[in-house]
């Protein structure tokens, strides 16, 4: 009865032993970044964020959560989301599918070219619950044909369902990205959460919006570490870039510095 | 022998193939009015044609416009015919055949309308009219009135059957004239069919037979009914639809698959089929491309269509993309539309272009930018601006006061003046202390006196 766990043979032989069990172990841990190929990731081309997610950006074929911040800030994490999709088309070409639940918007096409996503190589799927809207990102991830797929939903990634697409995208490996609510915080089953809070945007020297620009936190994230940036967005080059404050105008570094 | 009187009798041989084309013809020519146009021949007692105008009179203006119309364009053509309108074709056939002059009856109304007609009018076999007469049944109203039991014991089911199909107590299937389909394959049973997995397995062996035909003709089926004639005479049809043409057997076999297990019980399979029939009703010119080895491995184009299909059968719903028009009203700037595949857009189609293809403006256009998000209805706030014409200082929207931190604008977007005239807008690109920006406009100019109507109108990421 009184056998613990901690008698098996590790005390027979200590030190020695120790370093090779720890390596195996690191290997372990490790072994969910190295299995796959280095390139599946989507850098961020931010490399302060890209040093901190695992295979150096957003694995491919791996659920990735975006949720705003607070009320009102959802049109920041939506941007956010779709500029993640444009810089991975902007990369690797191909199209998009957009699933969108019932409670999230139907994005405006001329809002989304102005983002840098072309709205031709978008497939928008209307759909009238979560449950559907499983249903289609699965269909959609076993297609193979498309780059991105995202789903706008209204509960999250819970575990089960997470798990699920999981299995499935990582046949294909696209980008698989879940845009939530901010009040919907259950348990779930993505790489990496993402809050986006919105933040005043960056001026150019006439102190006219040039670029938007959004408070990013990273909240967890798998074999990687979390961090807030302030992050803006280029969408000619499909580029996020860290706020420039020497280069900027008064007002717009003073936003990049709060 | 000669006739002498008059102008000369001119004969001519019975031809009732020729007849029955011109039947046809003229089925063709009135599916202008519905598309359920059923042609009846002589065994009926005499030739004609039923239209099912259910749910498509009022493209006419009702159902009376709809009779004159009709009438009005055989005379023209000088085609004698005599017109009925009721609820079941049965009525509809008595009336036309033996009633007074063109009538319709108003709903639930045949039995009243029926009860003077004689008995001829049920469509029934000479011997058995003759029969009934000699018992005295001459009118439909005395045939109502008999017991049944009797009847059916001496005549027959069949008597019943239209009696009842005439009244409207009985449903009767309409056997509509297709576009005769160039396309289509049938397949009988001498065991009805009911289970999902055999009606697939049939449908995928009938595309395999079309599928040939296509082929030689450089087609594939953008369109397909599925008519399923149950053992009771039911018929039931199924129409699948394509994001692009196809003549794949497999595709079909699943998306069908897909469709009836949304279906479940409302297929409603009863005793079985026992005619499964497959028709394409719509083609378009598909490229051709070389065949892969292996039937797995399908390519990413194609893919796409695929996935389009299955959601669609699967939910119901379509996939849909955003297409630019040609206004500068924001509401009216963008419209959903079905998805189509790109390259199926880029292929040279036969059609006329009628559509001049739009590009996206974007901000290198000189656009001024959009918001991501555009409200369907521009939703009221109350602004304070420091000057009438200004941009807003603040402003409560969805019960939250916002201070504003930086506005650009006005953008003046006035109405299209093709439509009803309303108020230029001025347009205000706005950004909160908080971070958040937003589309603004003042509804119309400034006017003294006046409170100024403001709008949110989108949001930017």
């Amino acid at each position: 009865m009184e056998r613990s766990r901690d008698a098996e043979p590790d005390e027979d032989d200590p030190r020695p032993d120790r370093a090779a069990a720890l390596a195996s172990l690191r290997e372990l841990v490790a072994s969910d970044r190295t299995r796959r190929d280095p390139g599946a990731a989507l850098p961020l081309g931010v490399p302060a964020l890209d040093d901190r997610l695992p295979a150096g950006g957003l694995g491919l074929g791996l659920p990735h959560e975006v949720a705003p911040e607070a009320e009102g800030d959802e049109p920041a994490a939506l941007g956010f989301t779709l500029a993640l999709i444009a810089r991975h088309l902007g990369l690797a070409g191909g199209e998009a599918l957009l699933v969108i639940a019932p409670g999230h918007p139907t994005p405006y096409g001329h809002g989304l070219s102005g983002l840098g996503l072309d709205p031709d190589r978008i497939l928008l799927f209307e759909v009238g619950s979560d449950d559907e809207a499983y249903l289609a990102i699965e269909e959609a991830l076993r297609t193979r044909g498309l780059r991105a797929v995202a789903g706008f939903l209204d509960a999250g990634l819970p575990l089960k369902q997470g798990r699920r697409l999981q299995l499935v995208a990582e046949a294909s490996a696209p980008l698989l990205l879940v845009l939530r609510p901010a009040r919907a915080d259950l348990p779930n089953g993505a790489a990496t959460r993402w809050r986006i809070g919105g933040a005043q945007g960056a001026r150019d020297r006439f102190g006219c919006l040039l670029r938007p620009r959004w408070r990013v936190h990273l909240e967890r994230c798998r074999n990687g570490r979390p961090g807030t940036w302030l992050l803006e967005w280029d969408h000619a080059a499909h580029r996020f870039g860290l706020p420039d404050a020497l280069a900027d105008h008064a007002p717009a570094a003073r936003a990049g510095r709060s | 022998m000669r006739a002498r009187i008059g102008t000369p009798l001119r004969v001519h041989p019975a031809d009732p193939e020729a007849d029955a084309a011109a039947l046809v013809r003229l089925c063709l020519w009135a599916q202008r009015y519905t598309p359920c146009v059923a042609p009846f021949g002589s065994p009926e007692g005499g030739e004609g044609f039923f239209l099912d105008v259910e749910g498509a009179s009022h493209l006419q203006g009702g159902e009376a416009e709809l009779m004159a119309d009709l009438a009005g364009r055989l005379s023209a053509h000088a085609i004698p015919a005599r017109l009925a309108l009721a609820d079941t074709a049965g009525a509809a056939f008595a009336l036309a055949r033996h009633g007074s002059g063109r009538s319709i009856v108003p709903p639930g109304g045949c039995a009243d309308a029926l009860r003077a007609l004689p008995i001829e009018a049920l469509r029934l076999e000479a011997g058995l009219v003759t029969a009934l007469k000699r018992l005295g049944l001459r009118r439909i109203g005395a045939l109502a009135e008999a017991p049944r039991a009797p009847l059916a014991r001496r005549f027959g089911e069949v008597l019943l059957t239209r009696l009842d199909q005439a009244q409207g107590h009985r449903p009767e299937p309409l056997v509509p004239i297709g576009e005769a389909t160039a396309y289509g394959a049938t397949r009988g049973f001498l065991d009805p069919i009911s289970q999902q997995d055999t009606i697939v397995a049939c449908v995928h062996r009938l595309m395999r037979e079309i599928a040939p035909r296509l082929a030689a003709d450089g087609l594939g089926a953008c369109s397909l009914r599925l008519t399923l004639h149950r053992v009771d005479d039911v018929m039931r049809g199924l129409d699948l639809g394509f994001a692009e043409p196809t003549r794949c057997a497999e595709h079909v076999a699943r998306l069908l698959r897909l469709r009836l297990e949304r279906l479940g019980s409302d297929l409603d399979a009863g005793f079985g089929f026992e005619t499964v029939r497959l028709d394409v009703t719509g083609t378009g010119a598909m490229l051709e491309r070389q065949a892969a080895l292996s039937a797995v491995a399908v390519p990413e184009p194609l893919a796409l269509g695929r996935l389009a299909d299955a959601l669609r059968q699967r939910t119901g719903r379509r996939v849909i993309r955003l297409e630019p028009r040609a206004s500068h009203v924001p509401e009216r700037a963008d419209m959903l539309a079905p998805w189509r595949n790109r390259a199926g857009r880029l292929r040279p189609s036969p059609e006329p272009v009628t559509r001049v293809t739009l590009n996206w403006p974007g901000p290198e256009d000189g656009l001024r930018p959009r918001p991501l998000v555009l409200f369907e209805r521009s939703e009221a706030t109350e602004v304070i601006a420091l000057a009438p014409e200004g941009p807003p200082e603040r402003f409560r929207w969805r019960r939250r006061l916002h201070r504003v931190a930086h506005a650009e604008g006005p953008e003046r977007i006035a109405a299209e003046w093709w439509h009803a005239p309303a108020p230029a807008r001025d347009y205000y690109v706005v950004e909160c202390e908080a971070g958040r920006r937003l589309w603004l406009y003042r509804d119309g100019a400034h006017a003294p006196g006046e409170p100024a109507a403001w709008y949110v109108h989108g949001l930017f990421a």
